[in-house]
């Protein structure tokens, strides 16, 4: 073939692609679409405290948030969440597909909220939310202009989500920030870019959850600046499997800098229990527990007009209700194992694992900053044999990169389990 | 020799079908959604305890499209208003007789039970003469009761002779003339009883945005007789809790460009952006104030990250960079379109034009 006609053919095969790539915006065509969006915008307003909203199974269309704000002990309640599709694709208005505010014990049951363009589900001060059989995700794959979360509970107390399904949020499938007494368990979690995260919040249980194909499976992290920081949680008996996703978070958000192949993720936090979980086949980062200072460290490291560094809240060190330290960290009894030879290279954590630990990348690692004074006893220790394990030492730039775990074994450290009356007991 | 150029005509032919249907099929695909209208009633909105009708409160002259207030209901305006896609407004105070409204120097006036306050939506049909043809939306109503507000909507019927009370808000499509004679339209959003609040909530409680003492700081334009408004205000004994304007704060107006572009750009964000981007608004968790008299840059957004802003960041690092409005969330944000990325979350669906110059200017000039 002559150059030309090479050209001719590549040009070809760009076209034929991108009409398939088209014909993959519609994947369900045939779906009966129905409108219902004013009489249930008003059934969400003229609820009366105690009323059941039921959803009939079938595709409903909706080009506004749907709110409800001021209420108390309303169950929403579709027929199933493969029934009751609720879709915000044609979303003209509102930051988020469902939204609730300043509630108190409201349940969410089986039903689907799909394609919102901005979150799929926030809930803000509330006492009591319950989502049971409810899934969230964005038909069209894993995109950078997804809305951030899928489930995002913020600012509220007493929160439930089991049973539920978040897939191919930007920022994390199931999110709960500055919040108090959180149950995470039995959920299916997917092709996010953090799988599951909660963030600045206290007395959280993450449990029994399948966690698989996100950048990050399950991330506890404490950020400055916020109006809580986080302690207390318990992450136990989840499936944290493959979650080697390249990372598709919009720039400027902090899961921006997760590295694809993270398993378990820790950012400056506390009182923190992780034991009998299955961690297998995260490439890069199967464990990782780290402290704000690296966070500062990997964004300095960025060209000041790089717009790929992460912004830094450089005042946090005037914050002197945050801490940038973990701190009673408690790991044990969780299985490893990575049938992958290499970490990805998506990230500078893939790259120099690469290098400094050939073949053979660490199942824990913890960055080596470390509290001056320590306020729980330990930062980190574990009970776990037959791991690999390694303390970058990043404050003497990856020089003397330690593998010996025995410092930092130990039997003790439980952290308190967390019980509350859920919403609609 | 004759397959070779029968290949060569091939390829240039499909590539060419090819262009021409491709964008065609896209978009066929984007409208082949066909959505079918349901009925789904849960309480009717007879329960819901409001009058039903705009003429039911016979505070308005009939017909209601003129807007003829009637005697105590008072008309006022602000210094910086809101955009709102580019809507005319009418704002009116009714106050029960003998009653006053107690001043305050930073929040709304604290108002007496009974009061009610109006805002009329409308466009002229031709903004060069904005007295005629109005095409009435949307009449707002804030119901003060048992000391708290309650927020109401009335969407005008065809025939422009009454507004009706909405629960769900709805959209409508609205043409004009604009003041340099090209023609505009949008589909102006009318909002939900929910979405009152998200904007005129203050400290968890609904609250007025407009009738605080620096925007109602200002001439009093619907008599012949200029005095100041709140000095007006005063004299009618609709006012106490002071004795004149002057010691009142004030915010300039924010079109007035023979004023100092810092003193514009920050009242208009305070007008916009401050009723949920301020310590006791709904956007108190993004750690922006844009209050006017918020004194440290940070806090109004030079330098300052972002806080779970999603796609709303757009790649950029900081709400405002100086010297920089392109590397600017905040400009960013302004100027997009996309729901859950523009800023406000609500009733813009137009890029307002003036107002972006002016934060342009304002960000160009900060060292």
């Amino acid at each position: 073939m002559s150059r030309k006609s090479l050209f001719t053919f590549g040009v070809l095969i760009v076209i034929i692609s991108s009409f398939f790539s088209c014909q993959q915006v519609d994947e369900r065509e045939g779906i009966v679409w129905k409108n219902i969006e004013k009489g249930l915008q008003s059934a969400f307003i003229s609820a009366k405290n105690g009323d059941t909203i039921r959803l009939d199974s079938g595709h409903f269309w909706f080009t506004r948030s749907l709110m409800m704000d001021g209420k108390s002990d309303i169950v929403i309640i579709g027929e199933g969440m493969d029934q009751t599709i609720l879709s915000f694709k044609g979303q003209q208005e509102g930051a988020e597909g469902i939204k609730i505010s300043n509630c108190k014990n409201i349940q969410l049951i089986a039903f689907t909220v799909e394609d919102a363009k901005g979150d799929n589900i926030k809930v803000t001060d509330t006492d009591g939310i319950l989502f049971s059989k409810v899934k969230v995700y964005w038909t069209n794959g894993a995109k950078e202009n997804n809305g951030a979360y899928g489930f995002y509970p913020v600012l509220c107390k007493r929160v439930v989500i089991e049973d539920c399904v978040a897939a191919r949020a930007s920022d994390a499938g199931v999110y709960v920030g500055q919040s108090d007494s959180v149950v995470i368990r039995r959920n299916t979690v997917y092709e996010n870019v953090a799988g599951i995260e909660s963030e600045n919040s206290n007395f959280v249980e993450i449990y029994d959850n399948h966690t698989y194909n996100n950048t990050g499976g399950i991330l506890v992290f404490d950020l400055p600046g916020l109006t809580q920081y986080g302690h207390h949680t318990r992450v136990f008996n989840n499936k944290v499997i493959s979650n080697n996703h390249s990372n598709f978070a919009p720039k400027g958000n902090i899961v921006g800098m997760v590295p694809p192949g993270t398993g378990i993720m820790l950012l400056a936090t506390r009182k923190i229990e992780i034991f009998d979980n299955e961690i297998t086949d995260n490439r890069t980062c199967p464990t990782a527990i780290i402290s704000y200072d690296l966070v500062t460290e990997m964004s300095q490291d960025k060209k000041e007009n790089d717009s790929s560094g992460q912004p830094i809240n450089h005042q946090y060190k005037l914050d002197s209700l945050y801490d940038p330290y973990p701190n009673h960290v408690f790991i044990h009894g969780n299985t490893f194992s990575n049938k992958h030879w290499f970490p990805t290279l998506e990230s500078d954590f893939g790259k120099l694992f690469l290098t400094k630990f050939f073949m053979d990348t660490p199942d824990i690692v913890i960055d080596g900053f470390s509290d001056t004074k320590l306020k729980d006893g330990f930062a980190f220790c574990m009970d776990q044999s037959n791991i690999a394990f390694a303390n970058l030492n990043i404050p003497e730039n990856l020089k003397n990169i330690r593998t010996d775990p025995s410092p930092y074994l130990c039997k003790e450290g439980k952290v308190q389990e967390t019980t509350f009356k859920f919403p609609g007991q | 020799m004759s397959h070779n150029r029968q290949y060569n005509f091939f390829i240039p032919t499909f590539i060419f079908l090819a262009i021409c249907i491709l964008p065609n099929a896209c978009k066929h695909k984007e409208q082949a959604v066909q959505v079918t209208e349901e009925n789904y009633v849960h309480r009717s909105i007879e329960d819901v305890k409001a009058l039903k009708k705009l003429s039911d409160y016979g505070m308005f002259e009939l017909p209601l499209s003129e807007i003829k207030p009637k005697d105590r209901v008072f008309p006022y305006d602000l210094n910086s208003s809101l955009f709102t896609d580019y809507a005319f407004k009418k704002r009116f105070i009714y106050l029960p007789e003998g009653k006053a409204m107690t001043y305050h120097a930073e929040q709304a006036f604290d108002f007496p039970d009974g009061s009610l306050i109006f805002k009329f939506f409308y466009y002229p049909k031709d903004f060069r003469q904005p007295e005629k043809n109005l095409q009435h939306i949307e009449t707002r109503v804030l119901i003060r009761e048992n000391n708290d507000w309650t927020a109401l909507t009335y969407i005008w019927d065809e025939t422009q002779s009454d507004a009706h009370l909405s629960i769900a808000g709805d959209t409508r499509s609205v043409a004009w003339i604009d003041e340099s004679g090209k023609n505009q339209k949008v589909n102006y959003s009318i909002p939900n009883l929910i979405q009152c609040k998200s904007c005129h909530e203050y400290a968890g409680k609904m609250m007025p945005i407009g009738p605080t003492a620096r925007h109602l700081n200002k001439p009093y334009t619907f008599t012949t007789t200029h005095v100041n408004q709140i000095d007006h205000l005063i004299s009618l004994g609709k006012l106490q809790g002071i004795t004149s304007a002057a010691s009142c704060p004030q915010i300039p107006d924010y079109a007035n460009a023979s004023l100092p572009t810092d003193d514009r750009a920050r009242a208009y964000l305070d007008i916009n952006c401050a009723h949920c981007h301020r310590p006791e608004g709904p956007a108190k968790n993004s750690a922006l104030n844009l209050l006017a008299s918020e004194k440290n840059p940070i806090a109004y957004g030079v330098m300052k990250t972002p806080i779970a802003a999603g796609i709303g960041s757009g790649g950029l690092k900081y709400d405002i960079v100086p010297g920089k409005p392109d590397q600017s969330i905040l400009y960013y944000r302004m100027n997009s379109l996309y729901p859950g990325i523009a800023m406000p979350e609500l009733g813009r669906k137009m890029a307002h034009a003036e107002g972006l110059a002016l934060i342009t200017e304002w960000i160009k000039l900060m060292e």
